[in-house]
Order: C-alpha cells, then sequence, then structure tokens
C-alpha cells in the first residue's frame, strides 16, 4: 500500500495541476459554446501570462504584480485577436476556427521566441511556507492555487446566472439567434466571452509559471492535457470542466505515484473509455455545428 | 485520349520534379517527395472526408518505428522493412479507427492530436528500452544492398520515392473516380443522404481513415529508411500542424495541392530559417491569412488561371476536374 504521506502529497499536487488545467480549459469550453469555435490560441494566452509573470517579477520583484499583469495581457491579446481574426470566421465551419487558431498559436510562439529566446526561465516561487495536513509538509503556494481556481469557478458560475450578460451569455449557448432577436448585440458577447477566456489562460498561465520552466513551447506541452480535460467534460459545459480537470489532475499525479510513465498515459486510457460510453464527453449536450 | 487527360496534369506535375532533381539538392527534392506523401493522406481526410487530423505525427511515427524494429532487431532488408512499416500503421488505424471515426469532427481533431502527444511519450520514455528514448534508433549501417534499386544510396532512393509518390498520387486520383469516392464526399456534405441511399456512412468513414493514415504511415516508413534514424521526435506534438499547414498551403481537396504545398513549404522552410532562423511566426501568420483570404491555399489559387491559359486557344475548358470536386 502507498505510503500516506506520499499520498496526500499527491492528492494536492493533483489538484493544483488539476486547477490550472480547469483555467484554461476553461476558456476553449466557453468559446466552443457560445461562439462554435475551437480556439486553440488560448494556450498561446497561457505562455503570455507566464512570460509576462516572469518578466515583470523579475523587474519588480513582485510576482502577484506579474500575474495581474499577465492576466491583463492574456486580455489584452485575445481581444486584438478577436478584433483582427476571430471576427471575421465566426460564421466559417468548426475546423476552420481550428486551422485559423493554430496559425495564432504558432505564430504567436514565434514572437515569444523573438522577444524572450529559447531559454527556459524560473520563475520564484512567492510563498515558500510550507503547512502540515495530516503530518505532511505541503507548500502553501500550491493551496493558494486551488482556491484561486474555487473562486473563479465560483465567479464564473454567479457571472453566468446572476448578470444580465451571463445570463445572455448562457441563453445564446442554447440558441443564439434567438438572443440576436431580443435585442442583444451578440457580437459584443462575442467579444467579452473571449477575453474572459483570454483572461483566464493568461492568469493560469501567471500562477503555473513558478510551477514548472517558463519556454517557449510550454502551450504545447499542456495542449494534450487541456484537450483530455475539454473532452472528457464536454465541450460547452462548465461544471464538466471542473470534474474532469480535477480528474484528470489526479489521474496525473496519483498515476505517476504508480508508475511514472502512467501520468501521460492514464488519462488518454480514461479519455478514450468514456468516448466509448459518451462519444460528447461527461457532461457534454449533442450540440451540433448551427 | 481519355487516358492521356487522365494522366496528363500529373505527368507534367511529375515531370517538373523529376526536373527539379536536376537543379535543386537531392536531399531537398526527396524531403519534398516524402513530405507529399505525408500530406496526401491528410488531404484526403481533410478535403474528401472532412476530418481534420492534428494527429497525423502518431501514424508517421507508427509506419517510422515498425520498420526502425525491423531494420534495427531483425533484419536487413529496407523493402520489407517498408512492409512492416504500411503494416504496422495500417494495425494502429484499424485499432484506433473504429473508436475515433464515431466522433465529431471537432473531438476527432482533438483526440488525434491526443493520441500524437501519447504515442511521443511512449516512444520517448515508457518504451525507452527498446527504442532508446531521445537518443533514438540508428540503423543507417544496417540497411543492406539491395539488386535493382538500391535505397541505400540516396540516387536511388529518389528514383523509388518518385515512383512510390506517382503510384500513391495515381491511387488517390482512381479513388476519387470511383463509387466509393463520391461516397466520401457524400459524408462530408450530408451524411443523412449518405444514410438514405444505404450506405453506411461508418464503414466508408473508417477506410477512409485507414487508407489515408496507412499513406501516413508510408511516408514515415520512408522517412526511417531515408534518414537511417527514427527519434521520438518525429511525432512531437509541436509538429502536429506540419500536414495540416501543408494541405491548406496547397489546396484543401485538390490533387495537386500536396505536391504544391510540399514544395513551397519546404522550400520556404529552408529559406527562412537560414534568412532569419524564426520561421514559426512566418509560417502562423501565413496560415491566418490564408484562411482569411479563403483557404484555397496556393493551388486552388492557381488552377483556374493556369486553366484559362492552358485553354485560351481551345474554347471553353472541358476538363473540371478538381475545380469540381473542391468541397
Amino acid at each position: 500500500m502507498m505510503d500516506t504521506q506520499l499520498l496526500i502529497a499527491g492528492v494536492i499536487f493533483g489538484l493544483s495541476i488539476g486547477s490550472i488545467f480547469f483555467l484554461m480549459a476553461i476558456g476553449l469550453s466557453l468559446c466552443f459554446g457560445l461562439m462554435r469555435i475551437i480556439s486553440l490560441d488560448q494556450l498561446l494566452y497561457y505562455s503570455i501570462g507566464a512570460y509576462i509573470t516572469y518578466s515583470v517579477s523579475l523587474a519588480t520583484g513582485s510576482m502577484w504584480l506579474g500575474v495581474l499583469c499577465g492576466l491583463a495581457m492574456g486580455g489584452i491579446t485575445s481581444f486584438a485577436v478577436e478584433r483582427l481574426v476571430f471576427r471575421r470566421i465566426y460564421e466559417r465551419d468548426i475546423t476552420f476556427s481550428m486551422i485559423t487558431s493554430f496559425g495564432i498559436l504558432i505564430g504567436g510562439v514565434g514572437v515569444i521566441k523573438f522577444f524572450w529566446g529559447l531559454v527556459p526561465r524560473p520563475v520564484p516561487i512567492p510563498i515558500d511556507a510550507q503547512v502540515g495536513i495530516f503530518g505532511t509538509d505541503i507548500p502553501v503556494y500550491r493551496l493558494v492555487v486551488i482556491v484561486i481556481a474555487l473562486l473563479v469557478y465560483a465567479g464564473i458560475w454567479l457571472f453566468l446566472n446572476r448578470t444580465i450578460i451571463g445570463k445572455a451569455i448562457r441563453a445564446g449557448i442554447e440558441n443564439v439567434e434567438h438572443v440576436e432577436g431580443l435585442g442583444i448585440n451578440v457580437s459584443r458577447l462575442f467579444t467579452i466571452t473571449f477575453i474572459i477566456a483570454g483572461t483566464l489562460s493568461g492568469l493560469a498561465g501567471g500562477l503555473h509559471a513558478p510551477l514548472i520552466m517558463v519556454d517557449p513551447q510550454m502551450g504545447l506541452e499542456v495542449l494534450a492535457f487541456v484537450f483530455m480535460v475539454v473532452i472528457i467534460g464536454g465541450l460547452g459545459s462548465i461544471k464538466g470542466t471542473l470534474v474532469s480537470a480535477f480528474l484528470v489532475g489526479q489521474v496525473v499525479s496519483l498515476g505517476s505515484l504508480v508508475y511514472a510513465p502512467l501520468a501521460q498515459m492514464a488519462p488518454f486510457a480514461i479519455m478514450l473509455l468514456i468516448l466509448l460510453v459518451k462519444p460528447t464527453g461527461l457532461y457534454g449536450s449533442t450540440l451540433v455545428k448551427r | 485520349m481519355n487516358i492521356l487527360r487522365w494522366w496528363g496534369g500529373i505527368l507534367v506535375a511529375f515531370a517538373l520534379l523529376a526536373v527539379m532533381r536536376i537543379f535543386l539538392p537531392l536531399p531537398f527534392v526527396n524531403e519534398v517527395m516524402i513530405f507529399s506523401i505525408y500530406t496526401m493522406g491528410c488531404n484526403f481526410l481533410l478535403g474528401r472526408v472532412g476530418f481534420i487530423s492534428f494527429g497525423q505525427p502518431a501514424y508517421l511515427a507508427a509506419g517510422a518505428y515498425a520498420t526502425a524494429f525491423y531494420l534495427f532487431y531483425f533484419g536487413t532488408n529496407p523493402y520489407i522493412g517498408l512492409l512492416v512499416g504500411i503494416a504496422g500503421g495500417a494495425l494502429v488505424s484499424l485499432v484506433v479507427g473504429p473508436l475515433f471515426v464515431r466522433l465529431r469532427s471537432d473531438y476527432f481533431a482533438l483526440v488525434n492530436l491526443a493520441l500524437a502527444v501519447i504515442i511521443f511519450y511512449l516512444m520517448q520514455k515508457v518504451l525507452a528500452g527498446i527504442t532508446q528514448g531521445d537518443n533514438g534508433l540508428w540503423f543507417l549501417t544496417n540497411i543492406a544492398s539491395t539488386p535493382v534499386l538500391d535505397l541505400s544510396k540516396p540516387n536511388e532512393f529518389f528514383i523509388f520515392v518518385f515512383i512510390v509518390a506517382l503510384a500513391v498520387w495515381a491511387f488517390y486520383k482512381y479513388l476519387d473516380d470511383t463509387i466509393y469516392g463520391a461516397c466520401c464526399l457524400g459524408t462530408k456534405v450530408n451524411e443523412d443522404k449518405v444514410r438514405f441511399l444505404g450506405y453506411s456512412n461508418f464503414k466508408i468513414r473508417l477506410t477512409a481513415f485507414v487508407i489515408a493514415n496507412t499513406t501516413t504511415a508510408l511516408a514515415g516508413a520512408l522517412y526511417a529508411i531515408y534518414l537511417g534514424f527514427v527519434s521520438p521526435e518525429i511525432s512531437s506534438p509541436s509538429r502536429a500542424a506540419d500536414p495540416v499547414v501543408v494541405t491548406i498551403l496547397g489546396g484543401v481537396g485538390t490533387l495537386y495541392g500536396p505536391i504544391v504545398g510540399a514544395v513551397a513549404y519546404t522550400g520556404m522552410k529552408d529559406l527562412i530559417s537560414n534568412l532569419i532562423g524564426n520561421w514559426e511566426l512566418f509560417i502562423g501568420l501565413l496560415l491566418v491569412i490564408i484562411m482569411l483570404a479563403g483557404e484555397k491555399g496556393i493551388w486552388g489559387t492557381l488552377e483556374p488561371r493556369l486553366k484559362k491559359l492552358v485553354f485560351r486557344g481551345r474554347g471553353a475548358p472541358t476538363v473540371n476536374e478538381g475545380k469540381a470536386r473542391v468541397g
């Protein structure tokens, strides 16, 4: 049987990595739900968030300020991209948006390489303290990451259920023509959703930066995991994204305790299993391209 | 006359490739040839069946590693290695195919990319004992000389790859003219109507999936023999978009697209990485621009103009191939 201390550390590790996955996957999921696009460029905003965090924390010494700047930069970049590119392709087929956003992602990686070079950069952890849980030392920073992700989930939930714009977004996920018929400016709704998605991806990048090295390919490295989270949860479902993010996080973390290479393989096996039973993911509806 | 017309365009295209052989360095031409075979599979999936796959490196790696295993551990004959590679690719796509083709096209793309990542880790870490991890398998010296066409010589390898590419192209062209090809296009455009006509969408898609990915595996096997070396880098997720980019660069669903795209892409890659070394930025921008300009690609834009040029003296064009089929 596994060591209890190791197990607790593993579970916390899994929750924190799941939080990062959740923050990134929610953008993909929202964009798909409302606009019916697959926005691979979310991974670019994640890298941008991480790099801005690195630069700002290097300059000012405050990592939290860096995260703030990172998420702001993620939002600004996503706004620019939405205006320049996505605005023109909402009407097109879903594969179209996928290819275009992949182009943006590769192009963005090129820009990052131009500014910051190829060398991986370390970001210092802002909170060094450890806290004992059942006799196991857990880094406080990981707990903070988990709390932030849960706060974001609560915030998104409140936003979607308690505000007019959020309700309009939810209605748009059901039927965008009806929303338009009610006189709501749908194209502004799209812009808002896209900026929220980009900002959250930037936040994920900033929070993830101290836990890993920041390098130009970092977006492509988490790409597969974020995909798996979105697929398992079902495209377009916020709750499904949260559940599957923590599920994948646990599988990655506990899997690597049992047998190291399992960390990468196990989520894939689970994804195949779930797709076999339910081809639209856990909470995915049978939404098709309208 | 009909047969001549059927072959006309491709004979010109391949004659141009043969001419390229004289003016351009051999490694470049070889890479273009293999790349165009690689892209033909993706082009078929995207243009005919409407499946976009970001996971082509998975099948490329399946073919390459099957060949590498044979040449490294068992035998020396590159031709048998090639067959083993094709069989490996067909096997992998037969195993995952029934699962994957049931999915909607958006899920399909994501699942395929995930598969590429998994194969990457499988080769890099899990099977490191057999694949030697990141060091890769080196077996250039294991490849024995063969009579007729000696694949261990780049010069004769070119002739072989040339013949293979021509054969693959002719096969896809033949496929286009059969009822099966029409069915593929049917499932892309309107799957309900295909079902009403009594065809099974699942079977059509599975066959197309296996055919396309076996082609990809063939390209992988050719890479393995040509380079004499295989490493996990071949299925690296950062190269996952390459075939899709080339397909779109050349023009989706056009028959000459893969060849035009492969020439343009490999050429640009060499030129730009020599000039500024940061070619991702460029290729990303190019992809976005092509998509915004109407996703016709280089060949899709050139084709009508070329036709006009060729048929100017002879009235309206009679051969409407390509244009009518572009989905």
